[in-house]
């Protein structure tokens, strides 16, 4: 998949997770651009994106990633 | 040593200003802080300083060692002997008392219970070396090798005893380089005295009006002495905490450190998830770092996450089942506003979210304050109409009219003052000289104050250090 595609993929599971079919989503894009992104949403978003992407997060990266952009260059290396 | 004492204030803390200002270079300078900051808490009791050094030493190579090995088996190796040390020194000192005394209840045992007295600050300096090793290993910081400078992290006096939480990653380009510019150490003076009379003027004043009300026999309560004592103490402990929490950023700013903030006027809260948001942010911003992440036999579960959350922000306030129930009470809340959404709580008038939000944390105090079960149960019921003591009368009404000018002087300082003085000082440069010389005028009379009080004082332990 190439980040085009992998954006596209996110975004749904963004407006699903979020219930909210208007997010558009950038690398920048962060948790104060979503207001229902909070740190209990996140979570609920890792799992998400982890079985949409069949893929695992490390700790570290669920509490470390600071914008969709870092979420999507993982998502590169790793996703099947 | 406590930072509002007369021992503090007018031996300690000028013998650090002018040590710490004469020493050169900043390895000196650093020399000189950990000195500073062991003497400040050995004393009194000279024995604890041994656990300290003991931490800071396996803590040192724990991170050397997640640094030396480079396959991740056995960074992982260390990073969890490093976790079994931490939580075990917690464990023994803070928690050993109370599992002994529930097995024993549950299981009718007769087992002997470790009488230990806690030791200040253990909770908050475990924690920081929690959340190096973890961040060593994670790769988010590069493990210390020099044994000093990871001391001095975890050592220095400021924050050792009740907070912030300073993360490794906050101090540590500021360990190796740092600079007291004349702001900072005018900024760092002005929030060093704001905490000290939010403590001796505010918090310790509440306090002796608290401990009239909920200190005494608590059968006796009224509705209102109870409402009363539990809003004042609500406002007390408020005043004890962030009048710490300033005193700690105040003097790291004095000594070149800048710590985060740890609140942000909880009390403007408009539900309990914004409070948490804004009250002992270090503590809340830890477990959702370091334990909100974590999986369940594999599985992500937001719902068993928040429960772990609130359980051990629950026990890392004290060994009592009222500090589990307090905990799990906001977790309860919180899960009620997920269910909710952020959408239909903001469509909820402001008023009604604001009586909400402070009732659950009045409440809330009050389960943190009654250690004794049958006695926080007798108290809720005192809360409301089934009061066999009645609604209220003279005592409450008495209190209420001779403290009038502390409580109404408390409720206005939960009120961002600060940050509106300093907008109003950006308006124009009269605006600026005006605030600037009213300010200095008022950080030296709040000193005096405070000083004065502090005389003739007997209550000034701060609440949050036998965390």
């Amino acid at each position: 998949m190439n980040r085009e595609e992998i954006t596209a993929k996110l975004t749904e599971v963004f407006r699903d997770v979020f219930d909210d079919e208007e997010i558009v989503l950038s690398d920048a894009t962060t948790a104060d651009d979503i207001e229902a992104w909070d740190s209990l949403e996140h979570i609920s978003l890792i799992a998400a994106v982890e079985k949409a992407f069949k893929m695992r997060f490390t700790m570290r990266e669920v509490s470390g990633m600071k914008n969709v952009g870092e979420m999507i260059d993982i998502l590169m290396q790793r996703a099947k | 040593m406590i930072f509002s004492s007369l021992i503090f204030l007018y031996l300690f803390l000028p013998i650090c200003l002018v040590a710490y200002l004469v020493a050169r270079p900043i390895k000196v300078k650093n020399a000189v802080l950990i000195i500073l900051s062991l003497a400040f808490y050995a004393w009194g009791e000279p024995t604890r300083i041994i656990f300290l050094l003991l931490s800071a030493v396996v803590n040192y190579f724990v991170g050397v060692g997640i640094g030396f090995f480079k396959k991740e088996k056995y960074q992982k190796l260390c990073l969890i002997c490093g976790l079994i040390f931490n939580i075990g020194m917690i464990g023994v000192f803070k928690y050993s008392g109370f599992i002994m005394r529930n097995i024993n209840a549950i299981f009718s045992a007769d087992l002997p219970v470790p009488d230990i007295v806690v030791m200040a600050g253990i909770s908050f300096y475990t924690f920081q070396v929690i959340s190096y090793i973890v961040d060593c290993y994670w790769g988010k910081v590069q493990p210390q090798k020099n044994f000093f400078k990871l001391l001095l992290y975890v050592c220095l006096f400021p924050q050792l005893i009740a907070g912030p939480i300073v993360r490794y990653e906050t101090i540590a380009a500021e360990i190796d380089n740092r600079k007291t510019t004349l702001n900072d150490f005018s900024q760092g003076l002005t929030r060093f005295v704001v905490g000290l009379a939010k403590k001796v003027i505010l918090a310790d004043q509440l306090y002796r009006i608290v401990e009239d009300f909920l200190g005494g026999s608590v059968n006796s309560l009224t509705v209102a002495g109870s409402w009363y004592g539990v809003i004042l103490y609500s406002l007390y402990i408020y005043f004890d905490f962030s009048g710490y929490s300033d005193i700690a950023i105040g003097l790291g700013r004095i000594f070149g450190f800048h710590f985060n903030e740890n609140f942000d006027h909880p009390y403007l809260c408009k539900d309990i998830t914004e409070f948490w948001q804004r009250w002992h942010i270090s503590l809340g911003s830890f477990f959702r770092d370091y334990l909100l992440p974590v999986t369940f036999f594999g599985k992500r579960n937001k719902y068993l996450s928040l429960f772990l959350v609130w359980l051990c922000t629950g026990i890392w306030h004290g060994a009592n089942w009222n500090y589990i129930i307090w905990g799990l009470y906001y977790g309860m809340f919180i899960l009620l506003e997920t269910f909710i959404g952020k959408k239909r709580m903001n469509k909820i008038p402001l008023v009604i979210r604001h009586i909400y939000s402070k009732l659950v944390i009045i409440i809330g105090f009050g389960i943190f304050y009654f250690e004794d079960i049958g006695k926080l149960g007798t108290f809720l019921k005192n809360l409301t109409p089934f009061n066999p003591n009645g609604w209220g009368g003279f005592f409450e009404q008495a209190s209420l009219t001779s403290n009038l000018f502390l409580i109404i002087a408390a409720i206005i300082c939960t009120f961002p003052l600060m940050k509106a003085f300093g907008k109003l000082a950006e308006k124009n440069d009269t605006a600026r000289a005006v605030i600037s010389v009213s300010g200095t005028l008022v950080c030296v009379c709040l000193l005096a104050f405070s000083s004065i009080l502090l005389v003739d004082s007997t209550t000034n332990a701060f609440l949050y250090w036998r965390f």
